[in-house]
């Protein structure tokens, strides 16, 4: 198949062929004039030696003429019979009586025997004797070489009588024959002027055979040449001019034809150019002169801005798609991807400048969610990435990075202000009233802060910074709004990769989960009912504990399988007989487990394996708020099973007084901050604390006390009618080596230290 | 008169035998001549043309037509003058070896030709110096058969010189005939302005001077008329009277002389009128 050729080439290729022809016509038609012109030449020549024929046959006709005049004439045949007087009959008479032309070169008689009758004069010789057939009484014609030239003589016989019957003699006549051939005839073709006669000095030959024996040349023909002249010149110029009109043509074509077809192609080609963008305007605006061209010049424009219009609803579409792509379709802020890119952009090796990355987290988002559902959840949301971004100025971006936690990068920005815009965001946040859905508590928000100064910090470390500072703002107890410092490195360590790999390797191996024992000692004698077994993770040597561990599972939304791990880790300990034999034992399990079949059958599965052993599960508000029934109906399996439900952190949340009379537990596990208020020298505080405490055991509940620390404290949860305490005045939660060490000195827990300050320490780790 | 002789032309003339001789003469010359067989009772007549003609100048073919017509035998040769079965007119500058003596003989060879054709009287007619020729050969020794001599338009044969200069070429002539000299001269004679000649020829007619034609027309033994054109130019003057004094003339009014056009027929008259005499 034949390989496409550019319109150049080809045009260039039939002009090249056209001329070519056309020279090769010229050629062919210059060849076909020289052939006829040859052949015109050779008829001429034989026209020329026709004419020299007839010229030899006029000038014997008119020679024998003069002569036959001659042997009638009566002086000759007076000569003939008296020859006295023959000279000069011969040299004047003849020629004074008219008889033979001045141009006869001689002129003589002979006798009947062909001698002749007087010698002859010396310029005009004759012969002196007739050749033999001029004696057969015929007319004879010789054409003889003389002295360099040539000469024709004429014999005819002369007779007496008329009837020819008496032969008297003959007559001779001689002629220059050049100049009485060229007299003879008009020559048309046959040029005479350079006559030459092929004999040998002296020699003979009959008339009749001349004509092989003369040289002459062809008289030009000046028509021919004129005409051959005029068809060089017409021919020339008709080659000339048809080349011209090609290359104009040629030239026409070009930038009629080609020039339009190959801009055309060139535009053609660059769309197909990979990364060739789209023209945004015709390829050929003016109008082209040819009809079907500047049809397809419209079709191609036509084409090229409907192509251009897809093209911009592409990229408009794909825009959308990019903007889709990177929005959060509930809150309309960027999303992480977005983030991550916005993130990639900064460059993560890069040396930052002044920029301040700000982590907002909504505080309990899981309880409101877990309480008013996940519409209200997303309600709250949504008001959450309003209020925000309405905080923000309008060039700095929000993003939504998960669940309830928010980013934005603002750019230049100092301590000064980043602080003023988190007090911002925080006061925007706490002015949202969700009352209309249900919803009377505020919503407060998190805000973890990182800067860099321009100090070369990286990307990497900045967001590390700004995770840790959010963590500690969701502390309990922390300000909302902490600015990363330098005292925060020790806890780099739990948002650093090996804590999360630590976690994810505990999940898959529990044998790395490492459960410390704190007991639960029964009021008012204090003495040891259970303990509450409290994950640590040991991972490469170092303990893990749970500041850094539940971040990690509530981020990576892991708490259903952290929980199934730890249940394991229980049973190991229970099954290796790490717990003394009927020591009770409680767990914590989070909201979402205890909704989940599978941490309810494993669980149930614990109570089975290990019968007569008490098992104590601790469950947070949030799970009595998120999918109650499906929560009930587990606590109720799990106390049908024999296992004792306590409610862990009870007024650290919204602790709703809604469900305080239907919760299905067994134990309603108070606060640590709220056990604390008995501490606080606000008596309102402390009768609100006794009012609550009186509320919850009108209905029924037992109740546990956490960071029981100090005597003091103690008695006064006695007082309130707790009937279990926990605390470090009893003990800190321990591993099982030390802790059964412990316990064979003395059933009776001592209270550790006295020391608030080191029980505050301690006690500042969840509970959990 | 010319309306009978018309018709004689026309139709009787065309039952004459006509025929052309030739005749050999003693110098083996070959002489022509019309011949015309008349009736035998009728005096032939032998017609001798002019200066260098033939038989077949107008003048003398007119009357061989007309005496021919008339029933009459007829003879017109021609002179060879040298020239053998000559047909043609001698021209002025031809080498002219001629002489009056050879004319005389061809006339006595063609009168005895015509003698053994003819039993009859024979009448001689010339014209010109045809009459002069005949005059020369009637003034030697003529035939006896020689009845009468008609001269038409007769000249004198005189050449354009004086008497003295004249008399020097005559001369000169004789000389050079003595001495033999194979020469050629040129002279006016006649009507030739240039006349080229042997002297022998040349001087056997200048011998023949216009007294010498007068005496011997004067002297001839049987009977002459002398023909002439009123108005014949190309003679001298006063020949045409000095004829008149010596000799019977009849004078053409009118012709000139060649005595052609209308003037052929009053000779032709005239010639039979003569011949009726006879």
């Amino acid at each position: 198949m034949l390989k496409p050729q550019s319109i150049v080439r080809l045009a260039g290729l039939f002009v090249l062929l056209v001329a070519g022809f056309i020279v090769f016509l010229g050629g062919y038609l210059w060849l076909e004039m020289e052939r006829v012109s040859g052949q015109i030449r050779a008829r001429e020549v034989l026209s020329a030696s026709s004419e020299v024929e007839a010229g030899l046959a006029e000038m014997r006709q008119r020679a024998t003429r003069m002569a036959q005049a001659l042997a009638l004439w009566d002086e000759t045949r007076q000569q003939l019979s008296f020859s006295e007087y023959y000279q000069l009959w011969r040299d004047d008479r003849v020629r004074d009586a008219g008889m033979i032309s001045d141009k006869v070169a001689g002129v003589a008689l002979y006798d009947k025997q062909g001698r002749i009758l007087a010698p002859s004069h010396p310029d005009r010789p004759m012969l002196a004797k007739l050749p033999g057939e001029a004696l057969q009484g015929v007319t004879t014609a010789l054409l003889q070489r003389e002295n360099g030239g040539s000469r024709f003589s004429l014999f005819v016989p002369v007779h007496a009588d008329p009837d020819h019957r008496i032969l008297l003699g003959h007559v001779g006549i001689k002629f220059d024959f050049t100049g009485e051939l060229r007299r003879a005839h008009a020559y048309q073709f046959a040029d005479l002027s350079r006559l030459r006669l092929d004999l040998p000095e002296g020699g003979t030959v009959d008339l009749d055979q001349a004509i092989s024996h003369l040289r002459f040349s062809i008289r030009p023909n000046p028509d021919l040449a004129s005409f051959h002249d005029l068809f060089r010149a017409s021919l020339t110029r008709l080659v000339v001019v048809i080349l011209l009109l090609l290359f104009t043509a040629a030239w026409l074509l070009g930038r009629l034809l080609v020039r339009p077809l190959r801009a055309l192609s060139d535009e053609i080609d660059n769309l197909r150019e990979p990364g060739g963008s789209l023209p945004y305007k015709p390829a050929q605006a003016s109008p082209l002169p040819i009809l079907e061209l500047e049809n397809v010049r419209r079709s191609f424009n036509d084409y090229q801005a409907r192509l251009s219009e897809l093209h911009s609803d592409l990229e408009q579409n794909s825009r959308d798609f990019y903007d889709q792509a990177r929005r959060d379709a509930l809150t309309g802020a960027f999303n992480r991807r977005a983030f991550d890119e916005d993130w990639k952009s900064l460059g993560e090796d890069r040396r930052l400048g002044r920029v301040a990355l700000l982590l907002f987290d909504c505080d309990h988002f899981k309880a409101i969610n877990d309480t008013y559902g996940h519409q209200v959840g997303d309600v709250v949301i949504q008001s959450i990435a309003g209020a925000l971004q309405h905080a923000l100025r309008a060039d700095d971006r929000l993003y939504r990075l998960g669940g309830d936690e928010f980013a934005t990068m603002l750019r230049d920005a100092d301590t000064l202000r980043a602080e003023r815009v988190a007090e911002r965001c925080i006061e925007q946040v706490l002015s949202q009233d969700f009352r209309a859905h249900g919803m009377s508590e505020p919503t407060t928000i998190s805000i973890g802060i990182a800067l860099s100064e321009g100090d070369g910090m990286t990307l990497h470390e900045l967001q590390k910074r700004a995770d840790l500072a959010m963590y500690t703002a969701k502390r309990p107890g922390s300000r909302k709004l902490v600015f990363y410092s330098e005292d925060m490195g020790g806890m780099a360590a739990l948002v650093a990769n090996k804590e999360i790999s630590a976690v994810f390797q505990a999940i898959e191996n529990p044998d790395l989960i490492e459960l410390h024992y704190q007991s639960v000692m029964s009021l008012p004698m204090a003495t040891k009912e259970y303990v509450e077994a409290l994950a640590r993770i040991r991972f490469e040597g170092e303990l893990i504990g749970p500041g850094a561990i539940f971040p990690i599972v509530q981020a990576r939304n892991l708490d259903t399988e952290f929980d199934l791990a730890v249940l394991r880790a229980l049973d190991r300990d229970l099954t290796q007989g790490r717990l003394p034999a009927g020591q009770g034992v409680s767990v914590n399990l989070s909201a979402p487990s205890i909704v989940h079949a599978k941490v309810v059958a494993a669980l149930a599965e614990l109570i089975r394996a290990h019968p007569g052993r008490k098992i104590v599960v601790e469950i947070t508000e949030t799970a009595l708020i998120t999918q109650i029934e499906i929560a009930s109906d587990n606590i109720r399996r799990l106390r049908e099973a024999g296992c004792l439900v306590a409610l862990d952190d009870f007024g650290s949340g919204y602790s709703s007084l809604r469900y305080l009379a239907s919760m299905p537990v067994d134990l309603v596990k108070f606060d640590i901050s709220m056990v604390r208020l008995l501490d606080s020298g606000d008596r309102r505080q402390q009768l609100m604390m006794e009012d609550i405490s009186s509320l919850v055991v009108t209905s029924g509940y037992r109740m546990v006390a956490e960071g029981v620390e100090t005597r003091e404290l103690l008695d006064k949860v006695i007082r309130l009618g707790f009937s279990h305490a926990q605390g470090y005045y009893f003990d800190q939660p321990q591993a099982p080596a030390a802790w059964e060490a412990r316990e064979q000195g003395s059933h009776l827990v001592t209270p550790l230290r006295e020391s608030a300050t080191e029980a505050a320490t301690a006690t500042t780790a969840p509970s959990t | 008169m010319r309306f009978f002789l018309l018709l004689i032309v026309s139709c009787i003339g065309l039952a004459a035998r006509a025929a052309p001789v030739e005749l050999t003469l003693p110098d083996k010359l070959v002489a022509k001549a019309e011949y015309r067989e008349g009736d035998a009772d009728k005096p032939a007549v032998i017609l001798l043309h002019g200066f260098l003609q033939t038989h077949e100048f107008p003048t003398i073919h007119s009357l061989v037509e007309g005496l021919a017509g008339s029933g009459r035998t007829v003879l017109a040769p021609t002179l060879t003058l040298g020239v053998t079965y000559r047909s043609q007119s001698m021209a002025c500058e031809a080498i002219h070896t001629h002489t009056m003596s050879g004319v005389e003989r061809e006339i006595d060879t063609w009168v005895k030709w015509l003698k053994a054709r003819h039993k009859g009287p024979i009448i001689l007619l010339g014209h010109s110096f045809g009459s002069v020729e005949v005059l020369a050969y009637l003034s030697g020794k003529p035939d006896p058969a020689i009845t009468r001599f008609i001269g038409i338009s007769i000249i004198e044969g005189r050449l354009r010189l004086d008497a003295e200069r004249f008399g020097k070429l005559i001369r000169e002539m004789r000389r050079a005939v003595k001495s033999g000299e194979p020469r050629v001269v040129t002279h006016p004679f006649s009507f030739c302005q240039k006349y080229q000649a042997t002297p022998a020829s040349l001087l056997s007619y200048l011998e023949w001077t216009p007294r010498r034609v007068l005496d011997a027309s004067a002297r001839l033994p049987l009977p002459n008329l002398f023909i002439m054109g009123g108005l014949d130019d190309r003679l001298g003057d006063g020949w045409v009277e000095k004829l008149k004094a010596r000799n019977r003339v009849k004078i053409i009014p009118g012709a000139n002389h060649f005595m052609d056009g209308e003037h052929e027929f009053d000779l032709l008259d005239a010639v039979l009128t003569e011949l009726q005499a006879s």
